[in-house]
């Protein structure tokens, strides 16, 4: 499936492509049209496919943990604080390349926040699920007031806020084949650092204190698997801004492909996720040539309805 | 030989005392029943055995270890703990919950899943998924699943509460069929099963053990009548003897 959909993609755009066009590009072809393909689309799609993969592999932890069909990789701050580090990157001069201040403090901002939100729980001494839930919302609140303050005062004609609202709406920067090895190193050490929690996922599913009998310590495995899934987040957030909806249906189309077992359903939803984002990111560039939709408007505009279709005739059959 | 025992065990939680200075030891074989009015500590009493929650003061020895100092693994394979109420979140088949019990506290997975399920007679609804399962079957599963590694010590906490009777009766049998190589300690709500089927009684009121003796020489005494604040007539029946609230 996810073969199938990076063909596709790696087809799709501006001017469509056929498989044969590739197969020249990827044999070494040097016309104009082959180079394109190569120096462009080609790492714009794989860089789709990597941020899909970290947001399908979080939100099946992030329900795992919280045991919340609605919960999505973004929910524990990382998508406020991430918007804000994008917000400072954006607005305000830092003197550095926006290239590489704009990747770097939303990664700061998303994992800073689920740190906080972690801390906060933790003095609040909330450090359940429900407990977490509550701090995020609430530091999700505080980082978004802090943004508009940001964009309300910073903002002029020379920086836009046209920029910063793009961003939030997410899209997938095109990489460099550098960057995106290193993105790609990166996204496989987040996936080796979260199948561990597969086990882990398994018994908090059980319940707290079946979870406790069987010999997880609770508190400690939720903290891990936080850290661990924001990790992940934050990877895709620096590559791919704020991308709707993706880590909320991932998980779920991977348990009805799957079952529920996370042993299965972490590498399932990682997949799933990437199809996703590479059609989604297809669609985003072909729509509309010349111009691009923000990724964020078409996976909640077509995987809203979408999912709310497959949901139907799930709970029908 | 003593398997299991609490030393002043003093349990807390929000300013209320709810164990109060609890000392008891079991055997590793043999069975106990934990009876007393709703409130006394019997599930928390349960629970401090378990290792699942923390004692205010006081501590908890197994085989002569504190249970505190246990890795959650060691202690998940040798006491199984079988929670008042289990509602999993995702809807498992019952081989995967066996499963979960059976590779508790162990790195590797694998092992013979099918012959455990088939040792507790659910091979023909392996395949099921929880909420397929009738309450009888439910509890039936959830036993192996605490069964499913062969924990020395069996802690249930009112197995089988929402059953009918011959389904309770079918639980409890199953849950003692092992107290001549194990020990079991059993919260029962059920004061005429209790009396039928274990070998020793714990009576709590008031956050402490108040009687602690063979069936026979507690069912006469009237400090089960003070603690359920209630009359008992004790009857003769051709199966033993019975109480009977008036």
């Amino acid at each position: 499936m996810l073969f199938g959909a990076v063909l596709l993609a790696a087809c799709a755009g501006n001017e469509w492509a056929s498989p044969a066009d590739l197969g020249r590009a990827l044999s070494g072809d040097q016309t104009m049209w082959s180079l394109l393909l190569i120096r462009w689309r080609l790492p714009r799609v794989l860089a789709a496919a990597l941020v899909g993969t970290l947001l399908g592999a979080s939100g099946a932890v992030f329900q795992g943990v919280f045991r919340n069909p609605l919960a999505e990789p973004y929910l524990l701050g990382s998508a406020g604080g991430a918007a804000l580090g994008s917000t400072v990157a954006l607005l305000v001069p830092l003197g550095v390349s926006q290239a590489l201040s704009l990747p770097l403090l939303a990664f700061v901002g998303a994992w800073g926040s689920t740190g906080v939100v972690l801390a906060v729980s933790r003095v609040a001494g909330a450090v359940d699920a429900a407990g977490m839930l509550l701090a995020g919302v609430a530091v999700a609140a505080v980082l978004g007031a802090l943004r508009s303050y940001l964009m309300l005062a910073l903002s002029n004609e020379a920086v836009s806020l046209q920029a910063v609202l793009s961003w939030v709406l997410g899209g997938v920067q095109t990489p460099t084949w550098t960057a995106l090895a290193m993105f790609a190193l990166i996204a496989a050490g987040c996936i080796a650092l979260t199948m561990p929690l597969a086990r882990g996922l398994d018994l908090i599913g059980l319940g707290e204190i079946m979870a406790t009998g069987f010999g997880l310590s609770v508190r400690r495995f939720i903290a891990l698997a936080v850290v661990v899934a924001s990790l992940s987040v934050a990877a895709a957030v620096a590559l791919g801004g704020l991308i709707a909806f993706v880590g909320l249906a991932a998980p779920h189309i991977a348990r009805w492909l799957v079952g529920p077992l996370h042993q299965r359903l972490l590498p399932a939803a990682a997949l799933v996720g990437a199809s996703l984002v590479t059609l989604a990111d297809a669609v985003a560039r072909a729509a509309l040539p010349p111009a691009e939709i923000p990724l964020g408007l078409v996976t909640a505009l077509v995987g809203g309805p979408f999912f709310i279709l497959l949901l139907a005739r799930k709970r029908r059959s | 030989m003593t398997l299991l025992q609490a030393e002043h065990l003093t349990v807390n939680r929000g300013g209320q005392e709810i164990l109060s200075d609890v000392c008891v030891s079991f055997e590793a074989t043999g069975s106990t029943a934990i009876i007393g009015p709703n409130g006394a500590g019997k599930s928390t009493l349960l629970k401090s055995l378990a290792g699942v929650l923390t004692p205010t003061a006081g501590r908890v020895l197994f085989g002569g270890k504190d249970i505190a100092g246990l890795s959650g693994a060691a202690r998940a394979r040798a006491i199984g703990y079988l929670p008042q109420q289990f509602q999993p979140y995702w809807d498992l088949s019952v081989a995967d919950l066996v499963r979960l019990g059976a590779e508790r506290g162990q790195k590797k997975s694998g092992g013979d899943i099918d012959s455990i399920v088939a040792g507790f007679e659910l091979t023909n609804m392996s395949k099921r998924r929880w909420s397929t399962l009738s309450g009888g079957e439910g509890s039936r599963v959830l036993l192996a699943m605490v069964l499913a590694s062969d924990p020395s010590v069996l802690l249930a906490d009112e197995p089988g509460a929402s059953l009918d009777v011959r389904h309770r009766i079918a639980l409890v049998q199953g849950l003692l069929r092992r107290s001549s190589k194990s020990a079991s300690i059993v919260v029962m709500h059920d004061l005429d099963l209790a009396f039928r089927f274990f070998d020793r009684i714990l009576l709590l009121n008031g956050r402490r053990i108040v009687a602690d003796a063979p069936p026979r020489e507690l069912i006469d005494d009237r400090c089960l009548d003070e603690a359920f604040g209630i009359q008992f007539e004790r009857l003769e029946t051709a199966h033993g003897p019975l109480l009977r609230a008036i």
